[in-house]
């Protein structure tokens, strides 16, 4: 059995893609995973700087594709939602038509795809998130996902500016926000509405004390991941999603 | 017999016309072509019906046993096969 | 069966010169660039890296390119195009076979295309009238004709019914053991005979 070859394009100061993406799939029973990265020059999560960082994105396509992955994740969430609604679908698909002219069988995804997806596939309707961003920027991606026909029940903005600050966000102040939420009737909790943030450890028990599905750009990331290579979706440990097709233990009365 | 066809569209009219100038050329028509019919060759000379050649040279739809023995800037000769 | 297709998504040709195919599509003809892709050689054929540009010509029909950096043009010649090198033996009739023909509605356009030609470096080669089409002719940059042609009256019905007679009797006389156009015209009269007249009475 082979080694699925990942290949993500991160925004250049993100450090959270390439540390949780890995710890998660490294969970994954039966498949091995293999990560590669390239880059996109951004340090602050303002309009001007993702604006200039999605004018990189063909160099980076070119650089990743030339390593044969199996499937790319452009992992950029905010830097596509500020381009209004259909943004996702709109990069996902000059991405995928720039393989295509160079007979890469590669697929893609991206990070807002794929939350939406993974919220699409817990059946969520009403949602709640944490972001870590400015208020305005944090609006953007409450339109984003209701235009994708989520209702926003409550949300959270950090607001951090600094790239690399939001990369070190402690865990007890996204949870701190997370549990300010109402989350009254609240289908799934997005605990992390952002690639750099960093919330994996906070998931599952997320889950456990708010009683609903949580769900972070990273899950839903490697969720999508996992889809698009039709591999079994079973990682431990890190929220329902990805426990979707997971065999749950019976336990036996003595 | 000599026959040949002509589709009826505007600029091949005056290859009909002038073929019909001979008394012993019958024209009737067959859907929308020109029929033009003889015992005897039927001869049409090009400069009298001031085609250019694109429209010369693609004139004829088709020939009824019968064969072009002259087909040139000057003139379009069609025999009995 | 439904005809679904809409036209030229795009006709792809090879370039060894952007700087000039630009020029003259965008620069000189005023035709938009209105895509491109930037890619590698990523599948089993491995080849340079491309830039695949687009220019609009129309009704949302595009004319491509495609440019890969560091290729060499290829040996042949000395007749043809960048794409497609003849030798000196094969007549200029059979090479100019192949082109692409651009539509214009008026003869203002028809004349303001060939003032734009004649102003650049690619003027007009040769002007054709006879009595259904006018049409202008160069070659572009990359030695590929091209043509803007406007037709001088509609397309009438009862051509639609020739060509279609022209065709079955061209299948008819190619798969025969002699084929001609002697042999064609006559297969085509057999034709008119049997179809005509029913055709003009359903469509009339």
């Amino acid at each position: 059995m082979g080694i699925h070859r990942i290949g993500l394009v991160v925004p250049s100061s993100n450090v959270t893609v390439e540390t949780e993406m890995p710890a998660l799939l490294a969970r994954h029973d039966d498949s091995r995973f293999s990560f590669h990265s390239t880059r996109m020059r951004m340090h602050t999560v303002s309009p001007e700087q993702l604006a200039a960082m999605n004018a990189q994105r063909e160099r980076c396509v070119m650089e990743i594709a030339d390593a044969g992955p199996e499937v790319i994740l452009y992992a950029c969430l905010v830097a596509l939602m500020v381009g209004g609604p259909g943004e996702h679908q709109r990069v996902e698909g000059a991405v995928a038509e720039q393989l295509a002219a160079g007979g890469s069988d590669a697929l893609v995804r991206s990070s807002a795809g794929a939350l939406v997806e993974g919220l699409r596939a817990l059946g969520a309707r009403r949602i709640a998130l944490v972001t870590p961003y400015l208020r305005p920027l944090a609006e953007k991606v409450v339109a984003y996902l209701e235009a994708e026909g989520f209702v926003v029940a409550d949300w959270r903005a950090l607001e951090v500016a600094d790239n690399a600050e939001v990369g070190c966000i402690p865990g007890d102040r996204v949870l701190e926000a997370a549990r300010s939420l109402d989350l009254e009737d609240v289908d799934a909790l997005v605990i992390s509405a952002c690639v750099q943030m960093p919330s994996l450890d906070l998931v599952d028990d997320a889950e456990g004390e708010f009683g609903v599905p949580v769900l972070s750009a990273a899950t839903a990331g490697a969720y999508s991941i996992l889809r698009s290579l039709g591999l079994p979706v079973a990682i431990p440990g890190a929220g329902s999603l990805l426990r979707a097709d997971s065999v749950s233990a019976v336990s036996v009365p003595v | 017999m000599t026959t040949l066809f002509i589709l009826d569209v505007p600029e091949n009219v005056p290859v009909v016309d002038v073929a019909s100038v001979d008394p012993a050329v019958t024209v009737d028509r067959i859907g929308p072509y020109f029929r033009i019919a003889s015992d005897l060759p039927i001869v049409i000379d090009r400069r009298a019906t001031g085609c250019r050649h694109a429209v010369w040279y693609s004139s004829v739809a088709g020939l009824g046993a019968s064969r072009i023995t002259q087909w040139d800037k000057d003139a379009m000769r069609i025999e009995p096969l | 069966m439904e005809h679904m297709v809409r036209g030229v998504d795009h006709a792809a040709f090879p370039t060894f010169d952007p700087a000039g195919t630009v020029t003259f599509y965008r620069d000189v003809l005023g035709f938009p660039v209105v895509h491109s892709i930037c890619a590698a050689g990523w599948g089993p054929d491995k080849h340079p890296d491309f830039i695949h540009f687009f220019f609009d010509i129309g009704n949302d029909d595009r004319l491509a390119f495609f440019y890969y950096f560091g290729l060499e043009p290829f040996d042949g010649g000395p007749q043809g195009d960048v794409y497609a090198k003849f030798e000196q033996h094969v007549p200029i009739w059979f090479i100019r076979s192949r082109h692409l023909a651009i539509h214009v509605d008026s003869e203002r356009a028809l004349l303001e295309y060939r003032r734009r030609l004649d102003d650049s470096k690619w003027p007009v080669e040769m002007q054709v009238q006879h009595e259904t089409i006018e049409s202008i002719y160069t070659h572009d940059p990359n030695g590929y004709m091209i043509e803007i042609t406007r037709a001088l009256r509609p397309v009438t019905p009862q051509e639609d019914l020739d060509a279609n007679l022209t065709i079955d009797a061209l299948l008819d006389v190619v798969s025969g053991p002699d084929p001609s156009m002697a042999a064609l015209l006559t297969r085509k009269a057999e034709l008119i005979v049997e179809r005509a007249a029913a055709w003009e009475l359903s469509n009339r």
